[in-house]
């Protein structure tokens, strides 16, 4: 028999022991207060230990805390109409979750089914997205799906940033239930409405998570692009790191006042916001919360914001390192695009710079050292000499 | 040493050094010690400020949610200092040009042949092949490569500083340069600082732990000779640098 196999008969046998002890008091735990689990999928769900090492040796949890999903966004939804199938126990018809799946909620401003449809069709469209089927994009297992950024955020605390916390929300709670009087609803509300009116992850966050792509060198090489550690070189990183709250990270110039991360676009893009017409823009970030360069102008906005990195080194010619055993053609092709004349231009004059106050201090230094030794050597024998 | 220096007294005729032991040297006037501590008090404060933007990422951490605010009085502090640095500055170039100190000043701080011939002759010095070091006027070689670093640097700094303060009248690529010329001439301004200047008032043997000059401004009559003895012999044959230069009770404080 096959070890998956086994397994499965396995958990066949606990969940068969576990479904004929609990039997009786099952009603009991259908009623709970937090979620309206008509399904009873807690019957066995509501076990912390439950899940299993799946094939490529990945822990898998099939826990499900009620009380953190019932406060969720997805709170009112049934398990079975995200996770199509599971008419057979143990589970072995399971489907992936498709985000685009009708989920039987209407949605209140048409009253249509409610899916996450539209958002994918935006996202496949964007720089993200998997391309179309006449023109797929090389390496699809490489690029984001949506639990890749929405990494179970979904048992977010109620507090965040510009004054959205506990206290906020158990003031404005007791407000809101003046008239919804069920508690449950109101939160959900409530929930529902401050988590667009913030940004979830604070901006370290935001860089930790494009970052865990953007970063990885091979990855970013397989699509022709540059690791973006190129950000860490900048002044808006060091903010970051400061906790400086109005600190930009990734989503405050790519995705501005107005636009939607579901629909990045490459910077050719005209409707992209890093394009060079819509950088002043961006830039001064006019009407946002974010306090970015209220007085920027062309001349300002249109020039480089990441530091140079392995792409301008290409262009002007140099070896760089840590790439020797890739295929950097795809870089170097799109590099060509990427960087004007003007640009590498720039590039090689801040090396230039660099490098002449690289001689100078090391040169400096060295004399300066040498100097003042032979100096104090001098005076030590002199003052050996007097005594 | 001490038959040099009587040798040398004999040499230059001035009195013995019992009595020399009463008399002080004017090496900083008052305007010059108070330009110097205004100047390096913001040097301090923009190296501390400035070098807070190059501190590693894990010391961050440390700061915790006090980070945002150092974030802000740090900049603050930055450019309130520079701006002081730079007014020093301006002053400075008044003092040279319109004070007869600092004309004086000026003067003899010009390089000359004669430096490069002191510095060959200082490190024959050094390695032990001359016996006696070159007599140094009022400045030396060390403090002219020193003054000048510090006037090329101080234009630079603010020069570039400024830029980065007014970083929307320019174009970005002007604003990278000036970032990094900044951020460079910063590291060889206090490394320079560092090895070159405070060796000479912390490490020298006879200054440590620290030397008071920049307080006290005067040097007594045998570091006089035995430092800049040109000087001492210029000031010794004319009265009317001696009225300038010698101090005779410094218990009642520096002349200014």
């Amino acid at each position: 028999m096959e070890p998956t196999s086994l397994n499965n008969m396995r958990i066949f046998f606990i969940l068969t022991a576990i479904l004929v002890l609990l039997t009786p008091a099952a009603p009991v735990f259908s009623q709970s207060d937090t979620l309206a689990d008509t399904e009873n999928c807690l019957l066995c769900h509501r076990y912390p230990n439950m899940g299993r090492y799946d094939e490529a040796g990945k822990k898998r949890v099939y826990y499900v805390n009620a009380q953190n999903y019932a406060r969720s966004v997805h709170g009112k939804i049934k398990c079975k109409n995200c996770h199509i199938g599971l008419d057979r126990i143990p589970h072995t018809d399971v489907n992936k979750v498709d985000c685009a799946t009708k989920c039987h909620v209407k949605e209140p401003s048409t009253n249509l089914e409610f899916s996450h449809a539209n958002m994918i069709q935006k996202y496949e469209a964007s720089v993200h997205g998997r391309g179309t089927p006449q023109n797929p994009k090389p390496f699809p297992e490489d690029l984001p799906t949506c639990k890749d950024c929405h990494d179970n955020r979904m048992y977010n605390p109620f507090d965040g940033q510009w004054g959205l916390s506990q206290a906020l929300f158990n003031e404005t709670l007791a407000r809101c239930m003046g008239c919804h009087t069920k508690e449950k609803w109101a939160q959900n509300f409530y929930s529902h409405f401050t988590h667009r009116m913030r940004r979830r992850r604070a901006p370290e966050e935001v860089v930790r998570l494009c970052t865990s792509c953007h970063e990885d060198v091979n990855k970013m090489t397989r699509h022709g692009l540059e690791s973006i550690a190129t950000f860490k070189d900048t002044f808006h990183w060091i903010e970051i790191e400061y906790g400086v709250k109005n600190a930009p990270d990734c989503i405050s110039c790519h995705v501005p006042l107005g636009y939607s991360t579901h629909d990045i676009r490459p910077r050719s893009d005209p409707i992209s916001p890093i394009n060079a017409e819509n950088r002043v823009k961006t830039c001064s970030n006019q009407g946002g919360v974010q306090v970015c360069h209220p007085s920027a102008k062309a001349k300002f906005a249109t020039g480089r914001v990441h530091a140079y990195g392995t792409k301008a080194q290409m262009m002007a010619g140099k070896q760089v390192k840590g790439l020797e055993d890739l295929d950097i053609d795809r870089v170097l092709q799109r590099a060509e695009v990427d960087l004007s004349p003007e640009e590498i231009f720039r590039f090689k004059v801040l090396q230039l710079i660099k490098l002449f106050y690289k001689i100078m201090i090391g040169g400096t230094i060295m004399f300066m050292g040498l100097h003042q030794w032979l100096d104090f050597l001098r005076a030590k024998r002199k003052q050996k000499n007097r005594s | 040493m001490v038959n040099n220096e009587l040798a040398l007294d004999a040499e230059t005729g001035v009195p013995s050094e019992a009595a020399a032991d009463e008399r002080y040297f004017v090496r900083l006037n008052k305007s010059e010690r108070v330009q110097h501590m205004i100047f390096a008090a913001c040097f301090f404060v923009l190296v501390a400020t400035g070098f807070m933007l190059k501190l590693p990422e894990s010391f961050l951490s440390f700061f915790g949610q006090a980070g945002e605010m150092l974030f802000r009085y740090r900049r603050l502090l930055h450019r309130t200092a520079g701006t002081l640095m730079i007014l020093v500055g301006v002053y400075h170039v008044y003092y040279l040009l319109l004070k007869p100190a600092g004309r004086r000043w000026l003067v003899d701080m010009l390089p000359r042949l004669k430096d490069l011939k002191d510095m060959r002759d200082n490190l024959l010095y050094y390695f032990n092949i001359r016996n006696e070091p070159p007599e140094f006027d009022r400045f030396c070689y060390k403090h002219k490569i020193e003054y000048g670093a510090l006037i090329a640097g101080t234009t630079i700094m603010s020069v570039t500083g400024i830029i980065l303060w007014t970083q929307y009248e320019w174009s970005k690529f002007v604003v990278d340069i000036a970032a990094l010329v900044h951020g460079m001439e910063a590291i060889l301004a206090s490394l320079a600082i560092m090895i070159w200047h405070f060796y000479e008032i912390h490490f020298r043997p006879h200054k440590s732990p620290l030397d008071n000059l920049w307080i006290t401004g005067v040097i007594n009559e045998a570091e006089m000779k035995e430092e800049y003895m040109l000087h001492y012999k210029k000031i010794m044959n004319d009265p009317e640098l001696q009225k300038i230069f010698i101090k005779e009770n410094p218990k009642r404080g520096p002349e200014s």
